[in-house]
This record gives C-alpha cells, sequence and structure tokens, in this order.
C-alpha cells in the first residue's frame, strides 16, 4: 500500500529525515513515537507533500508520488489530520463536511446547489456529523467546538472525504481525558473500515492500544520497527527518552 | 434628479468594482493590491476600443473583462508564488507596472493626457447619452454581475475560496489544488473590475491615469473592510455608505482645496476606527505546519 524508502530531507542546513525507510500494507495501523524533534511531523509532511525529499521515494499503491502535489496525494487516498487542529474555524460544522464530500465529488457536479448531487452530499455530511454525535451543532462554527470535538471532526471529514491512508499527528493532542475516549473508538472505527493508519503518539499506552507495529524515530532514522510489546522492552527506547 | 442619477450610476460601477474586490480580499483573503489595476485595463480597453477600432457596446465589455481576467491570470501566476506580505507587495509591484504603462505608453494610452471622446454605448441603434437610459442599462449590468458574484460566494468555489483563507495546508489535504483555485478567483474577481472599468469609461467620456491611482485602491479596501471582508451584504451597504459619505459636503461652503481632501480625510477616519476595532478578526494568522 505505501512505501517509504531511504528519505532524506534537509530543512536549511539541518537534516531532518536521515534514511527513513518503512512499508504498511492496506488496514496496517502503525504507531510513530520519537523525541521531539526526531522528525515525525516532517516524514507526515514529506507524505502528504507539504515538503519534497532530497533523496528517497514515497509509494503509493505501487505509483511514484515523490513529487506529487499534496491535493494529487490527497485525490489518490492519503488523508491528514494535522496536530494543531486542520479544520475550518470559521465555517460551521456541516459546511466542513460538505467541502470535503464536494471535494470527492468534483467541481461539475457540485455547481449548482441545487443539484441533486448537492442535496445528496449535505445528506451524507448529516450522517457523518452524527457518527461523531455532531448532529446537533451542524450550524455551529467549527472554531466554537471543543477540542475533542474538533479532532472527531477532522478525522470524519477524513473518512468522508474518502482517505484510504490516515496521516494521524498526535490525535490527542489537545483534547480533553473524557473526549480522548471517544476519538479512540473513532480511530478504531477507521481501522474496522479497513483504512491504514500512522499515528504520531507520545502516549506509548495509547499507541499499544491501536497498533500493531510501532516505528521509534530518533535523529530523523528509524531505530526500532517492532510489536509494540517489544519496542517497550528495548533499551534503546529508553535511551532516546531518557539518556543513556 | 441628474445628480441623483448620477450618484446612482456611481454607487452602481462601485457596487460592481467593490464587490468583485471582495471576493479576492474578503473571502480568499488575498490582499490582492492590483484591483485598480484591472479597473484601469478594462476602462482603458473599452476606450481604445470604442474610440480608435469602433467596437459596438457588447464586445467592448466583453473584450474589457478578457483583458482584466489574462491579466488577473498572469498576476496570479507570479504573486501567488509568494506568501504573506510578499504577496501583497508583489500585486503592488503589477500594479506600479500597469499605472507606469498608462502614464508612459503614449502612443497607445495617451499618456497623462488621457483619452477623450468615449462615445456612450448604442444598444439597438440607440445612443445613451441620456444619463437615465445609461444608468438602466449601469442597473441591469449591476443585477447580473451582483447575481453572479452572489453565486460565486455561496458555490463550492467560494467555500474551498473561504476555506483556504483560513487553513491552505487543510485544504490540500482536501484534494483541492489551491493555487488553481486563487488564479480562478482573481480571473473572476478582475473580470469583474474590467465590467466596471468599462462602465466608467463609458460614462465619464475620459479617462486618464489619475482616475487610477493608489487612493483609489485604499478606497475599496476601505469599502470591504467596512463591509466585513466576505461579507456580501456587508460590502453592498459599505458601498451606498461610502459613496454617499462625503455628499453632503457639496452642499457645504467650503473652498474646494478644502474639500477633496475632506473626502479622503472622512474615509480615511471610518476605515481607521473599523479596523481599531476589529483589528483581531480582520486578519488572523494562517497556521504553519
Amino acid at each position: 500500500m505505501l512505501e517509504v524508502s531511504d528519505l532524506h530531507l534537509k530543512i536549511g542546513d539541518a537534516l531532518i529525515l536521515n534514511g527513513v525507510s518503512f512499508s504498511a500494507q492496506a488496514g496496517d495501523s502503525i504507531g510513530i513515537i520519537g523525541p521531539n524533534g526526531s522528525g515525525k511531523t516532517t516524514l507526515f509532511n514529506c507524505l502528504s507533500g507539504f515538503v519534497l525529499p532530497f533523496q528517497g521515494s514515497v509509494s503509493l499503491r505501487g505509483e511514484n508520488i515523490t513529487h506529487t502535489p499534496p491535493y494529487l496525494r490527497a485525490e489518490l487516498g492519503v488523508g491528514r489530520v494535522f496536530q494543531s487542529f486542520g479544520i475550518f474555524r470559521e465555517m460551521t460544522v456541516l459546511e466542513n463536511l460538505v467541502v470535503a464530500l464536494e471535494s470527492r465529488a468534483g467541481v461539475l457536479r457540485t455547481f449548482f446547489p441545487w443539484s441533486t448531487t448537492s442535496r445528496m452530499i449535505r445528506a451524507q455530511a448529516k450522517e457523518f456529523a452524527a457518527q461523531v454525535k455532531l448532529d446537533g451543532k451542524l450550524s455551529q462554527r467549527a472554531g466554537m467546538l471543543s477540542g475533542g470535538q474538533m479532532r472527531l471532526l477532522e478525522i470524519v471529514r477524513a473518512l468522508a472525504f474518502g482517505a484510504e491512508v490516515f496521516l494521524l499527528d498526535e490525535p490527542t493532542a489537545g483534547v480533553s481525558p473524557k473526549m480522548k475516549d471517544e476519538v479512540a473508538a473513532l480511530i478504531s472505527h477507521v481501522q474496522t473500515l479497513g483504512k491504514t493508519t500512522l499515528i504520531i503518539e507520545h502516549d506509548i499506552n495509547f499507541v499499544q492500544s491501536f497498533s500493531k507495529r510501532v516505528l521509534v524515530l530518533d535523529q530523523g532514522r528509524v531505530i526500532l520497527d517492532d510489536s509494540p510489546e517489544n519496542v517497550r522492552k528495548n533499551d534503546l527506547l529508553r535511551e532516546i527518552y531518557f539518556g543513556k | 434628479m441628474e445628480y441623483i442619477i448620477h450618484l446612482a450610476i456611481l454607487v452602481g460601477i462601485y457596487l460592481i468594482l467593490a464587490q468583485s474586490f471582495n471576493l479576492t480580499i474578503g473571502l480568499g483573503r488575498m490582499f490582492n493590491l492590483a484591483h485598480v489595476a484591472s479597473y484601469a485595463l478594462g476602462a482603458y480597453v473599452t476606450a481604445l476600443a470604442s474610440t480608435e477600432l469602433e467596437m459596438g457596446f457588447g464586445r467592448c465589455l466583453i473584450s474589457s473583462a478578457l483583458v482584466s481576467g489574462l491579466f488577473a491570470i498572469l498576476l496570479g501566476g507570479i504573486a501567488l508564488r509568494l506568501a504573506g506580505d510578499y504577496f501583497a507587495i508583489g500585486t503592488l509591484a503589477f500594479a506600479s507596472i500597469v499605472s507606469a504603462l498608462l502614464i508612459n505608453w503614449k502612443s497607445v494610452t495617451k499618456g497623462v493626457l488621457g483619452i477623450p471622446g468615449i462615445p456612450r454605448p448604442e444598444i439597438g441603434g440607440v445612443a445613451l447619452y441620456d444619463n437615465l437610459q445609461f444608468g438602466y442599462v449601469v442597473g441591469v449590468l449591476v443585477i447580473v454581475s451582483l447575481t453572479v458574484l452572489y453565486f460565486v460566494f455561496s458555490s463550492p468555489f467560494g467555500r474551498v475560496l473561504r476555506g483556504q483563507a483560513e487553513d491552505q495546508l487543510a485544504m490540500m489535504a482536501l484534494g483541492r489544488d489551491v493555487r488553481l483555485i486563487n488564479t480562478l478567483g482573481f480571473f473572476i474577481a478582475s473580470a469583474f473590475a474590467g465590467v466596471a472599468g468599462a462602465l466608467f469609461a463609458y460614462y465619464i467620456n475620459y479617462i486618464d491615469p489619475s482616475s487610477f491611482s493608489f487612493s483609489e485602491m485604499v478606497f475599496l479596501v476601505t469599502i470591504v473592510v467596512v463591509g466585513s471582508p466576505g461579507s456580501f451584504w456587508g460590502c453592498v451597504v459599505a458601498t451606498f455608505f461610502l459613496v454617499l459619505l462625503p455628499e453632503p459636503l457639496r452642499f457645504v461652503d467650503l473652498p474646494s482645496s478644502i474639500l477633496g481632501p475632506m473626502r479622503q480625510l472622512l474615509h480615511s477616519i471610518v476605515l481607521l476606527s473599523v479596523v481599531w476595532f476589529n483589528r483581531a478578526k480582520l486578519f488572523p494568522a494562517q497556521r504553519e505546519v
């Protein structure tokens, strides 16, 4: 499904990714952990196409997408959930979902708001909102939602858009402990739909509950790629977080 | 009566000009300082096409819209590669180039002397010399233009333009080519500015570079800011308000050397007040990856 090979990326003079390689099969759930500055978010930016590597490649379903622009990667199924909430705060909850569904349907089919497609999209958007219990807040500005609700909206929007590979960058950041369970339940739901999920998280317990495999990044390299249980036991993990 | 018709035509032209500007600066949050350049191009194309080529009303209008629209594509192709403040500076550079061309390309634009004798348009063999008749035509074009722009504002395209203004990365992550969308937004806005320019040229019968100075740009910014950027009806109300605001000064017994600057002073006070009270809302910071 997703093949990442020998990614090297520089920002200024700093080498942020230093030969990252891994692969993910359809339906895989992979946790990505590592200390601050280890290159986790940059790796996601590289997979999303927001930054380009100077060496290495990214392939999706066998197609080389290393230099494909972000919007085309999204069309191919790469979905992104941002660490700092990528929702449109000035739009309503309904509009946030409609904009994703319209994007999937294409410009011509949604050109006229009274078209059958446009009416169907609004109905679908309401169903997706109901999935995350936001159907009572459809006309509320998304910026007025709590952190947890914003996160739910962002994930369900990626689902509505039809993403196949979910890049979830710290999905529980800025989320209250109570809402964390709801976010976790939604990620589980995404996984049961057979989607590939890559989750950046600092909370290894959270990662363990979702991922069958964990990548540990340090200084732009994958230093561990193993099951969560084995990663937990590995002394290298303690070393990179707490030193020798 | 003639005075009221004059004001109505002026408000009509500014409604098209300001609302099209609102599409880019208000909805798309693209600080395009070359909108008046598009307006000027529209005016000059109609002036030249009607005086030199004796082209009809419809053809002049379409030519103005197309030339201004194409200018926007060129502008967008270059300026949209620049981020934030640099984008505004880039568009300002384009505006300066157009201004320099209007002044210095004398063989075509007649420089600072301008182009006189622009004939009123003929529709169905009737020349619209009467301001009331011309006012009806402007009225119809204002209704058509505002209807189209309203449709654009509330369409999926408008939603994408609004969304990318808030978060370009999130919009790209939803499969939208943000640069293409912005260029298209530029094209539409600029084409309508061209239409406004054509109407202005027809109405005033004479154009010169001073009609398209930077103070005109500031006036457009004032309209959009007062009407709340991105608000369609806010822009309509603000256009009426700001075009008509200095008019009572005409009836004050003051020398013209004082009256002229007072109009600009009034607009500046309104702009400053609105910006002061809405400073946090007007241009919020973009999120970084």
